[in-house]
């Protein structure tokens, strides 16, 4: 604002400057952006909560109310820190900072936005090992909220209370880690204090937390990396991945629910999900049953979690298998070309002309339905899709000079294709199985609800939602819940592909 | 900072050692018994029961794996292979008579009995009831029931259906709504609420399948064409909503059995005329449906080589012989088995002018001069049941020259179904040879595409003030493939009258006002076999039985909205044996122990 003279052009001119310099700013701020998407999503849900409480009353107000105030009070700590962050000094103001606290205890009611933007808000100093260890108490804490609900049941798994008592020392171990982070992380290096809580983090993978993985073994990474001055680039990936909060958002729910498929083996009980109780026949949602019912009186809400358990795992298998072997096939392929690329290229083309759906419904006519089969007919389909990918990708790499120079070192093939050609050409792969993640879960579930997936009383995503379908019109919440836990797990996986993509392009570095 | 996390670590540790010291069950009295493998075969259709049964099987102690088929056919092969303990399947008595209800599926001569169960005293209690009258098979079938189920635990009762159909009941008359127990509904009882829409507007009727098997009824006997067989052909017999012998709309103004049970007389009407199909019209053929036709095609039924493919002959392998009766002397000499009256005392109860002559020939047939034709029905033994038979659209009455038009040009040994057009042949008559069809019904076949068949109602049956004469004069049968949407066509209003409505969804009919659902017992019946081939382990009575306790019906009726009903075998719908299935765990769980006992022997 070096002139005072303002004229009306001028004003003007200067005005869009001044938004877009703010815009810059704001985007930079983390604070910003997730006290931003927290009040938005806040908003949404209270509205929904108000609807609800406006047609069923009782519960739905208590709700309401908890979520009006979680915008109230979100909204007020984005418009400060808006003020604050374009102001003149551009720093978050101690004040402002003391809102996070408040916002903290939001998550209990199922809020996890405010979560995360509370604690992104109490701290001025923020590096990725304290973004993970928040993500990590997170997943924790959100396993216990979603596991306390049991209780309002009649009875709970036999393992409920030991379940819920390893889970809540484990959260406060995730609390313990995150005071170490703050205390030893901060430097180029972290402090060798920090090398146990490490140790204890990369265990944490046992119970699905890969939040509390990654924080171990970037730690030890950086720890153990002998130049200093050269940052650890699979590190530096992670840290651009940590950028993009829609993607953590999308990673955050990945990994939350495949934590809770392995936690639900102690706090859920499996019988609530498969036996019939008739007395509970299509019952409404209720806290005892958030869901509600499906025909046969089973708990939607526990088979939902369940049936994470079975869609997660088909969809990580029926990806990973195909691009394990279809990237072989692509990379040999395309590391020989000639004949042998014309031979392995031309069946694949014979397997893709057939619509990998098809494919899969004729698989599982011929061998029966069964995990197994279903797995099997989901990643033949995927087969040619990985191997054109690397095959693009290897032929690129493959000219390089520094494969010249491997062959003129006098290195085999096999080394070569897979020591120095596949690790160059994996970004690309890396991406598309985040995506394949996705539709694979998709296709599980149109198999199930085409009744060709998985056995029928089996919680899967999509056995849930096809019993829900008979009964859109008198009972539509059967078949709302699980078509919204596929829709969100998709756009998860989605997320968090698009992210890994910007992390992973040298051009956007 | 640290204190409080040690105190906060204490509470945790402290809060779940209390949890974990949680109480156990409370113990009751059964007998340590191992998780038992059982497999359980059904269609995907069934899926609903499949669950229901393995749950209560998982809770008996049981460990069920479930070989879920997506169609009849593969289901059918995983049954001949042999690869299931118990599977579902059903039964449906089309002909409202026990002894159909169970030779089929029990005898050990039955087309149907997947099990097998072939056990000599079965086979035996199946003829004694046979050769009964009504009355007194009731004890002979108690029997059968008590040692089919009872005793030896041979089939797994699950439910039986109700059979529910809704119309719009703004459009037609309730009064022509009928609901038979058994046969296909009766069209030419629909009447529209507005008399002037019945020769104007076209009820639609809806059905899943677009491809009947035949349209010849001798040659099928399924859900695909018997409600178009039925309403295409008429019978010397009928059978009433609640499975009772009646003459209504059938060629017969009356019938009588002779003393001995073994010989029928069936009292001809002269008001029915084939129709055909000509340039696209419906035409009155002026051919009077008379004793000869009745003769040929009662014959052909009960000989297995008429055609190729027969596929009701046992329905109709009771009848030795069928034939004309033109002496007089015979029904005033012949005692009727029920009052002892001579049967033209019996026939003639049945028409205004009395029974004075009989002749064997079409032209000179008169009912209002006293000329009558009399057709008589001989079976091999005595067996009241042929009635139903007759009933049943198998037992249409088709036109002999028409017929044989087609079928002479081949020999039923060299018919090769790729070439050669038998009378009914469906791709025929899809393909344009619309003249095929002689229908002696209510209704005449007009044509059919993709999409659905038009019937328009036979110009020669009956006089139109005659109470059986069809109202409705054209008919569109629509094909629907599911049952959902078939529903929902209905609901649309695209279908006027849907013939089957699924438990569930009869809630979401019944709340538009304009919409009936009729509701009734039904021989409909869900069963469960045992897989009895040599070697299984179900050939184990006190197996069969632990499964047998194990099941209750209460879940399928729960699970139905209370639309199905207990039964305790196919006989229980047609029969009062007051049986009535109950879960027993503890008997099913000492079944369990005696079995895995032996086998610990």
């Amino acid at each position: 604002m070096a002139t005072k003279e303002i004229t009306k052009e001028m004003s003007q001119k200067e005005a869009l400057y001044i938004k877009k310099v703010n815009k810059r700013k704001l985007s930079g701020s983390l604070e910003f952006t997730t006290a931003r998407l927290g009040w938005q999503v806040t908003l949404a849900l209270s509205a929904f909560f108000l609807f609800q409480a406006v047609r069923k009353g009782g519960v739905w107000f208590a709700v309401a109310g908890v979520y009006l105030a979680g915008f109230a009070l979100d909204y007020i700590a984005t418009q400060r820190i808006i003020k604050e962050v374009t102001g003149d000094t551009g720093v978050i103001s101690d004040t402002t900072r003391k809102l996070g606290w408040l916002m903290l205890p939001f998550v209990l009611a199922g809020d996890f936005f405010m979560f995360i933007a509370g604690c992104m808000l109490i701290r001025k100093e923020k590096n990725m090992e304290y973004q993970l260890s928040v993500y990590s108490l997170l997943v924790t804490i959100f396993i216990l909220v979603v596991s306390a609900l049991n209780l309002f049941k009649e009875s709970q798994a036999d393992t409920f209370w030991l379940g819920m008592g390893l889970y809540a020392l484990y959260a406060v171990l995730n609390l313990v880690i995150m005071n170490a982070v703050n205390k030893y992380t901060y430097g180029k290096k972290p402090d060798k204090k920090f090398l146990p809580y490490a140790y204890i983090c990369i265990a944490g993978l046992a119970l699905g937390n890969v939040f509390s993985f990654l924080l171990g073994i970037i730690s030890l990474g950086k720890y153990y990396n002998k130049n200093e001055e050269v940052s650890v680039e699979w590190i530096d990936v992670i840290r651009r991945l940590f950028r993009n909060y829609m993607s953590c958002v999308g990673m955050f729910i990945v990994i939350f629910l495949l934590s809770v498929s392995i936690a639900s083996m102690l706090t859920f009980d499996y019988d609530i999900a498969i036996s019939n109780n008739f007395a509970a026949r299509l019952a409404a949602p209720s806290l005892m049953y958030p869901f509600g019912c499906d025909e046969f009186g089973r708990c939607v809400f526990t088979r939902i979690i369940f049936g994470a358990r079975i869609s997660l795992l088909v969809g990580m298998i029926s990806t990973l298998a195909p691009c394990v072997f279809g990237g072989m096939l692509g990379a040999v392929a395309a590391y020989y070309g000639g004949k042998v690329d014309n031979i392995i290229m031309r069946v694949l083309d014979v397997l893709n002309a057939v619509p990998s759906i098809l494919l899969a419904i004729a698989v599982i006519a011929a061998f029966g339905t069964s995990t197994t089969n279903l797995i099997l007919a989901l990643s033949i389909g995927g087969i040619p899709g990985y191997a054109r990918t690397m095959r693009a990708q290897v032929m690129g790499v493959a000219n390089q000079e520094f494969v010249e120079a491997a062959k003129a070192c006098g290195a085999k093939d096999g080394t070569i294709i897979f020591r120095h050609i596949i690790p160059n050409s994996l970004a690309p792969i890396i991406v598309r199985i985040t995506m394949g993640m996705g539709s694979a879960v998709l296709s599980t579930s149109s198999l199930s609800y085409l009744g060709i997936g998985v056995e029928a009383h089996v919680p899967e995503w999509g056995n849930v939602l096809k019993a829900g379908s008979k009964f859109l019109e008198t009972n539509p919440y059967i078949a709302i819940f699980p078509g919204l836990a596929i829709i969100i797990i998709v756009l998860s996986f989605n997320y968090f592909g698009d992210g890994l993509r910007d992390a992973l392009d040298p051009k956007l570095k | 900072m640290k204190k409080l996390l040690a105190m906060a670590l204490a509470a945790v540790m402290a809060f779940s050692m209390v949890a974990c010291g949680g109480s156990s069950e409370g113990e009751t009295s059964m007998i340590e018994t191992k998780p038992e493998k059982i497999v359980v075969l059904g269609q995907s259709s069934g899926e609903a029961n499949m669950n229901i049964v393995r749950d209560q099987l998982t809770k008996a102690g049981f460990e069920v794996e479930l070989n879920t088929q997506p169609d009849y056919a593969s289901w059918k092969t995983q049954l001949e292979g042999g690869n299931f303990d118990i599977a579902l399947t059903g039964w449906t008595t089309v002909t409202g008579n026990v002894d159909y209800a169970v030779r089929g599926v029990f005898h050990s001569t039955g087309d149907y009995n997947y099990g097998p169960v072939i056990d000599e005293k079965v086979d035996e209690l199946i003829d004694k009831g046979a050769s009964e009258t009504a009355a007194a098979s009731v004890a002979t079938y108690t029997e059968l029931e008590n040692y089919l189920v009872t005793e030896n635990a041979y089939v797994l009762p699950l439910y039986s259906s109700m059979k529910m159909m809704a119309y719009d009941n703004e459009l037609l008359t309730a009064e022509g709504i009928y609901q038979p127990k058994s046969r296909p509904g009766r069209w030419e009882m629909y009447e529209y609420i507005d008399a002037a829409n019945n020769d104007t507007r076209t009820l639609t009727l809806t059905q899943t399948s677009s491809t009947p098997s035949t349209l010849d009824p001798i040659q099928a006997n399924d859900g695909t064409m018997n409600t178009l067989s039925g309403n295409m052909y008429i019978k010397i017999i009928n059978l009433s909503d609640d499975d009772e012998i009646i003459t209504d709309s059938s060629l017969s103004h009356a019938y009588a059995i002779a003393e001995g049970n073994s010989e029928y007389y069936f009292l001809l009407r002269d008001d029915v005329n084939f129709a055909k199909v000509e340039n696209g019209e419906v035409v009155d053929t002026g051919v009077l449906v008379a004793a000869d036709d009745v003769v040929f095609s009662l014959e052909r039924a009960s000989n297995k080589n008429s055609v190729a493919t027969h596929k009701t002959f046992t329905l109709h392998n009771h009848m030795q012989s069928i034939e004309i009766v033109t002496d007089l002397a015979e029904l005033e000499t012949k005692k009727d088995s029920d009052t002892g009256a001579t049967l033209l005392e019996t026939l003639n109860k049945g028409v205004e002018t009395p029974v004075t002559a009989l002749t064997d020939v079409d032209e000179e047939v008169d009912n209002a001069a006293g000329t009558y034709q009399v057709v008589k029905v001989t079976t091999t033994e005595p067996f009241p049941q042929v009635l139903n038979y007759l009933a049943h659209q198998s037992a249409g009455i088709l036109h002999k020259e028409q017929v044989e038009s087609y079928n002479s040009k081949f020999t039923v040994e060299a018919y090769d179904p790729t070439k050669d057009v038998c009378y009914g042949d469906f791709a025929a008559i899809k393909a344009g040879d619309t003249s095929m069809l002689w229908c002696s019904g209510p209704y005449q076949f007009v044509k059919v595409d993709d999409y659905g068949i038009d019937f328009v109602k036979n110009p020669g049956y009956m006089p139109e003030d005659e109470e059986f004469a069809p109202s409705i004069k054209t008919i569109y049968m629509k094909f629907i493939k599911d049952t959902t949407s078939a529903t929902s066509a209905f609901r649309a209003g695209e279908v006027d009258i849907l013939g089957s409505v699924a438990a569930t969804d009869v809630e979401v009919v019944e709340s538009d006002a304009t919409n009936t659902v009729l509701k009734r017992s039904s021989n409909g019946v869900t069963y469960a076999v045992f897989n009895m081939r040599e070697g299984s382990k179900m050939c184990n009575v006190d197996l069969r039985k632990a499964v047998l306790y194990a099941i209750d019906q209460n879940d399928f009726i729960a699970y139905n909205n209370g639309y199905v009903m207990p039964v305790y075998s196919t006989v229980g719908t047609l029969v009062e044996t007051g049986n009535v299935h109950t879960q027993d765990l503890v008997k099913s769980n000492e079944h369990l122990a005696a079995y895995q006992a032996t086998l610990a022997e």
